[in-house]
């Protein structure tokens, strides 16, 4: 626990670094007022078919928005806000979303998934890309603390090809995961904080 | 949660108020010159390279820490950091002076007797970085008045060695490119030299030279030229094993296409040595892009995973050797090479260079002309070599991080041993079909995955570089990753992801002396001597690479502390 207090902080710190310069927090808090209905208040979104955006990596928030931009991700519903959104407009957002507080989901993990979950994590070496405690690093996500259906939802869809934006990574770590495995993973990862 | 934010919120604080801070600076007069750098394998008083020396060795001469009384080694202080994360530096010492560095860029020059800071340098970090395996840093060098660093948004910047203050920055490569610095710099005859990481990013990788004085680019030396990187249709490893390629694929592959040398990768990830009589820098290349799906990129896939020499002056081609061609395992060359008189296959002495491999072999060469002499047992078990990955996985040893990752050997002069930190984790090996991203995203072309049921474990072991047999070897709990040093005192000093810093009988591997640090002993120990005191030092902040605990501190050993 005392390592995940550690890297949260410096996950803080680093969102906080990264503010400074080319991007724009205020900027983007005024850009971000039309996220909350699905995102929640600060990224922290309730509903966990929308994913908790606090606290991600800036740098994977701007490359997600550019791919659902230009067609490499499709999500119909993030189509409106994209239609005349700058490169500078999503900058300004990945530095606000990545400089807020994530906030605990309200899904109740159960203790002995999310052992087998890290058990498979550990397997999977997924720390060597998303880093200890997965608070992620540049254009790799956090996927600490986001919610179990949303974490669900995307590792099924990189198994079935459905979403491809990964570079042929996700695909090959997922093409390995039984239901029953994504199922743990989810319950492991939605827990980290 | 509340507690989270407490220390998120005073880490923010302390940040904040070391970039605002008006530090000590060092009171005496920095001024390293090439004559000392030169000469460092050869003096006690200074650490003033990553490895010691520009021949790599890893050897300290200083014995008065030994065999006979490592056991009354005590800690003689503790400097703690402010980033709580993966620590892989090497610190420089100058006449009293250790200047270390931690993830992130952040640069901390303190007193080398008592731990007091003089002053810490924080890299304004651009908007952009993009690096795989953790944001390391391994060091710096000094050379004048001046501390060179390379970072993470792929610059290099110079400091004043005795303030801090930044003198000049310049920008490497373009990070949104996939490159990024994590290595120390080396400075020979006023250039600094520096390579660069994104073998997983589709870089095309080099080592540059910049001038000492005013970052300006002297030269670069791409480790892909642009004609001939199909190289020779090679069949086998350095070693003789056929690899399983489908060479008349790849060259009907590669008459339809060869422009993907752009993307070839070939990273640089550690300290060239420097051979002063020849003029020549000694490097080893890493993995093609992407690593393990080798369809986008037919041939030999010239200079990844090679032994490389170039002219220091012009920084143009003089001879490689590669160790596997075509690599589709990632099992690349990272491990510094190291300078050193080897015996040639008629028993004659002569100028070689070697390297430890992930592979598990020490690689044996010929400084003439590259040429490989020899290569030394497996230091840790092989299997199913050279198994082609499967979307499904394929298990094959030794896993993805060797062998011998990044780890610097440690090479003992009058024993004629190389000693290795080795990694034993079974893996199989994942491809998956997967086009040039664009540079911003990782790009493995596939993925390795532990084996659950098999146990992982690491070895250090003392290699013989005129016979290739193993001396000795001595196993460790936990895969080892991070930095030998060997001792005129007959030690040889290395830690382990559990916190344990120990030190071996560099002629046996006995265990002689051992300390818990209380996070990942990952970084590259140094040694010096000031007022006739000989010290170690360790940092211990765990590693990204392997997950172990991580922590902030440079421990800093004595006897009697």
């Amino acid at each position: 626990m005392r390592l995940n207090f550690s890297v949260a902080a410096i996950a803080l710190f680093c969102a906080t670094a990264g503010s400074a310069y080319a991007q724009d927090v205020d900027a983007g808090r005024r850009r971000a007022e039309a996220c909350v209905a699905c995102h929640g208040p600060g990224g922290n979104s309730t509903d966990p078919q929308y994913p908790i955006l606090a606290a991600q990596t800036a740098r994977y928030l701007y490359l997600q928005l550019k791919d659902f931009k230009e067609g490499r991700r499709a999500e119909p519903r993030m189509d409106p806000f994209l239609a005349g959104m700058t490169r500078e407009d999503m900058f300004d957002l990945a530095a606000f979303f990545a400089a807020q507080r994530p906030r605990p989901g309200a899904f109740k993990a159960d203790p002995a998934r999310a052992a087998r979950g890290k058990a498979k994590a550990d397997e999977v070496l997924c720390t060597m890309c998303h880093l200890g405690g997965f608070i992620g690093q540049n254009e790799i996500p956090r996927v600490a603390g986001q919610h179990y259906a949303y974490v669900v939802k995307q590792m099924r869809d990189f198994k079935a090809g459905r979403r491809t934006n990964d570079a042929g990574n996700m695909a090959s770590v997922s093409r390995t995961l039984t239901e029953s495995d994504i199922e743990d993973l989810a319950h492991y990862l939605s827990g980290l904080y | 949660m509340k507690t989270s934010h407490a220390l998120a919120g005073g880490f923010a604080f302390a940040i904040a108020l070391a970039a605002t801070s008006p530090f000590a600076q060092v009171a005496k007069k920095i001024n390293v010159t090439q004559p000392q750098l030169t000469a460092a394998g050869g003096q006690a008083a200074n650490w003033l390279h990553t490895n010691g020396n520009y021949a790599q060795t890893r050897y300290y001469p200083g014995k008065a820490i030994n065999t006979g009384n490592v056991g009354k080694l005590k800690v003689a202080f503790v400097f703690q950091t402010e980033v709580v994360e993966s620590m892989e530096t090497a610190p420089i010492v100058v006449n009293g002076v250790m200047y270390l560095t931690t993830s992130y860029n952040h640069v901390y020059a303190i007193d080398a007797v008592t731990g007091r800071q003089f002053w810490h340098y924080k890299h304004k970090m651009g908007p952009v970085t993009t690096f795989c395996c953790g944001p390391n840093n391994r060091g710096v060098a000094v050379y004048g008045g001046k501390v060179f660093m390379g970072t993470l948004d792929a610059k290099l910047v110079a400091l004043d060695a005795r303030t801090g203050a930044l003198l000049w920055e310049t920008q490497i490569a373009d990070p949104e490119k996939g490159y990024s610095e994590t290595m120390a710099p080396t400075v020979i005859d006023n250039k600094v030299l520096i390579g660069t990481n994104g073998g997983e990013y589709g870089v095309r990788g080099f080592v540059k030279a910049f001038g000492a004085d005013d970052g300006k680019l002297l030269w670069t030396f791409y480790t892909i030229p642009e004609n001939g990187h199909e190289g020779v249709w090679a069949e086998n490893d350095a070693t003789g094993r056929n690899m399983k390629r489908d060479i008349a694929a790849e060259k009907a592959a590669l008459a339809k296409d060869s422009s993907f040398y752009q993307t070839l990768g070939g990273g640089v990830w550690m300290n060239p040595s420097v051979d002063l009589k020849s003029r020549t820098v000694w490097f080893v290349a890493g993995n093609p892009s992407p690593d393990l799906y080798g369809a986008e990129r037919p041939g030999d896939n010239l200079y990844t995973n090679s032994l490389v020499a170039i002219d220091l002056d012009k920084g143009s081609y003089k001879c490689h050797s590669q160790y596997i061609a075509h690599d589709v395992w990632d099992l690349d060359a990272v491990s510094p090479p190291i300078l050193v008189d080897v015996k040639n296959k008629s028993g004659k002495m002569v100028p070689g260079v070697i390297h430890g491999g992930k592979t598990g072999h020490v690689y044996v060469h010929d400084r003439k002309d590259c040429s490989l002499i020899r290569f030394s047992q497996a230091m840790i078990p092989q299997e199913n070599m050279w198994v082609l990955p499967t979307a499904e996985g394929a298990r094959m040893l030794p896993g993805a991080n060797g062998g011998v990752e990044w780890s610097p050997m440690a090479y003992v002069a009058g024993s004629r041993l190389a000693i290795a930190l080795n990694l034993h984790q079974p893996m199989t090996y994942h491809v998956e079909a997967a086009k040039y991203p664009g540079g911003s995203k990782l790009w493995l072309g596939g993925a390795f995955k532990a084996i659950a049921s098999e146990k992982q474990w690491g070895r250090v072991a003392a290699v013989n570089i005129d016979t290739g047999k193993i001396a000795w070897k001595h196993d460790t709990a936990q895969p080892l990753i991070g930095g030998g040093l060997a001792t005129a005192g007959g030690l040889f000093f290395f830690g382990e992801g559990n916190g344990s810093f120990n030190a071996l009988d560099s002629k046996t591997g006995k265990k002689l002396w051992s300390f818990q640090c209380g996070a990942g002993a990952n970084a590259m120990p140094v040694s010096y001597t000031t007022g006739k005191k000989q010290y170690i030092a360790m940092g211990c902040g765990g590693n990204t690479q392997l997950d172990f605990k991580r922590g902030n501190s440079v421990f800093v050993f004595a006897l009697g502390g």
